[in-house]
């Protein structure tokens, strides 16, 4: 203790300073934020988004989906429920499984929205099967959305670059939306009461990572990428040829989700 | 119209007038004080909420967020053929293993036995014909079992080590001096 003090008598700035200097950094850190978790300090799958500061990126994002690759393993299926803690019986994104038989009927299911993956062959049908295959799904992302235009709040919106959100706390959950969406891709949460439904991962995108279930699909079936980058694999797909289409093209909502050898019999 | 046919009493337009104008300006600042503040920033929404979707934090990682602990993992699954396939489908979500400071915060679920057999079936099941074949290795199962004649009872993880399956395989294959595909 003698010793201490007579440190303090010795140099007294010296000792102020760092006290000082100890306590403004110490409230800085409090201040400053801290990546917040050690995801961060992972490698961006999406290059250049964390620069991206704006309040809407310069990207312009698709999301391919490739049919002919999807084993309808569920991986994706997982992975969102995860990532979002969806109700059971709810599903912002599912895969379906499509059989045409040889006389061209069409029979599609999906158990439990293909999270199970799919275990059992599908039994029962009257003809032999001609054709199969699986087919995820998920939001649009439409460059003219039905639901942000039906919504009577203000709760649901396309952001300038092409995302189209839920405002959780605006949703008053009157399900206009879920009647307008072409594509069936939204549901009221029971437990919140409000619209939801995928988002392609906005908030994994924002921070330069890929979408969960582009990032855990063993056969690359799901792609996501920027139109703007013309070395992008999803320009690459979009301007050489493919078999590429939309879902409903004559809905007139120019979706930004494409489907790779697309059948027309997929609705 | 006749002149003596027009009321010259007004006074009840004029109070409609000012009732009018009274609700209308009540009701600008009735919305104004109701709404929040940054709707209508970009558009029909509330602006903030593009920050506060940007915040939500992130549950599953990569796989590289797993590697940065698990390394010996990472050396056998990288160079493996199942090096596509996401560590957290079959082990659970990197935010109920580590907390916002790093720490971890909860074990994950090891998958034991059948487990393990069903989380292969989910991709590998040769009775699923909606399965594209070239992309990945089908087996029939129980009948893979017997082809290879080992016990009908066996798990997939009893030959095939399940973060790089053909492992082991090869490295029977070189001990017993087996060629490729025997």
């Amino acid at each position: 203790m003698e010793d201490i003090r007579q440190e303090i008598d010795q140099d007294r700035r010296a000792f102020i300073r760092k006290v000082l200097g100890g306590t403004i950094a110490g409230s800085l850190l409090l201040v400053i934020p801290m990546p917040a978790s050690a995801v961060l300090r992972v490698a961006e799958q999406i290059p250049g988004m964390q620069e991206e500061t704006e309040v809407f990126t310069k990207k312009r994002f698709v999301f391919v989906v490739d049919i002919t690759a999807c084993i309808g393993c569920g991986s994706c299926c997982v992975a969102d429920k995860a990532e979002y803690n969806v109700p059971d019986g709810n599903y912002r994104t599912w895969v379906e499984r499509y059989i045409i038989d040889d006389h061209d009927d069409v029979y599609v299911d999906s158990p439990n929205g293909g999270l199970d993956g799919y275990i059992q062959p599908r039994e029962g049908l009257p003809h032999p099967t001609r054709d199969t295959f699986f087919v995820p799904k998920l939001c649009n992302m439409c460059e003219k959305p039905s639901c942000t235009q039906v919504c009577p709040v203000g709760a649901t919106y396309k952001t300038g670059d092409g995302f189209v959100l839920v405002d959780k706390t605006r949703c008053v959950g009157c399900s206009y939306c879920v009647q307008a969406c072409p594509y069936s891709v939204r549901f009221i949460n029971p437990e919140t009461r409000t619209a939801e439904k995928c988002t392609w991962c906005y908030h994994r995108v924002r921070k330069g990572y890929l979408p969960a279930c582009v990032s855990v699909c063993p056969t690359q079936a799901r792609k996501f990428g920027d139109l703007n980058d013309t070395n992008s694999e999803v320009w690459k797909i979009l301007h050489e040829p493919h078999v590429v289409s939309v879902l409903k093209p004559d809905m007139g909502n120019q979706p930004a989700l494409h489907y790779v050898g697309l059948r027309r019999e997929v609705v | 119209m006749h002149k003596e046919s027009r009321s010259r009493y007004n006074a009840h337009l004029i109070k409609l007038i000012i009732a009018l104008v009274v609700v209308g300006v009540g009701g600008y600042f009735a919305k104004q004080a109701l709404s929040p503040d940054t709707m209508g920033q970009y558009g029909h929404y509330r602006g903030a909420d593009i920050e506060d979707q940007k915040n939500i934090a992130l549950k599953l990682g990569t796989n590289d967020s797993c590697f940065q602990c698990h390394q010996p993992i990472r050396t056998i699954h990288k160079d493996g053929v199942h090096k596509t396939v996401s560590c957290e489908v079959c082990h659970g979500s990197y935010g109920n293993h580590i907390g916002d400071n790093d720490e971890k915060i909860g074990t994950l679920p090891v998958k034991r036995g059948d487990e393990i057999s069903q989380l292969c079936l989910r991709c590998h099941n040769k009775v699923i014909q909606a399965r594209p074949r070239e992309f990945i290795k089908m087996v029939g199962y129980p009948e893979h079992l017997e082809q290879m004649q080992v016990n009908p009872t066996h798990n997939c993880s009893q030959c095939h080590m399940v973060h790089d399956p053909l492992l082991w395989i090869r490295q029977a294959r070189e001990m017993m001096r087996m060629p490729e595909g025997a």
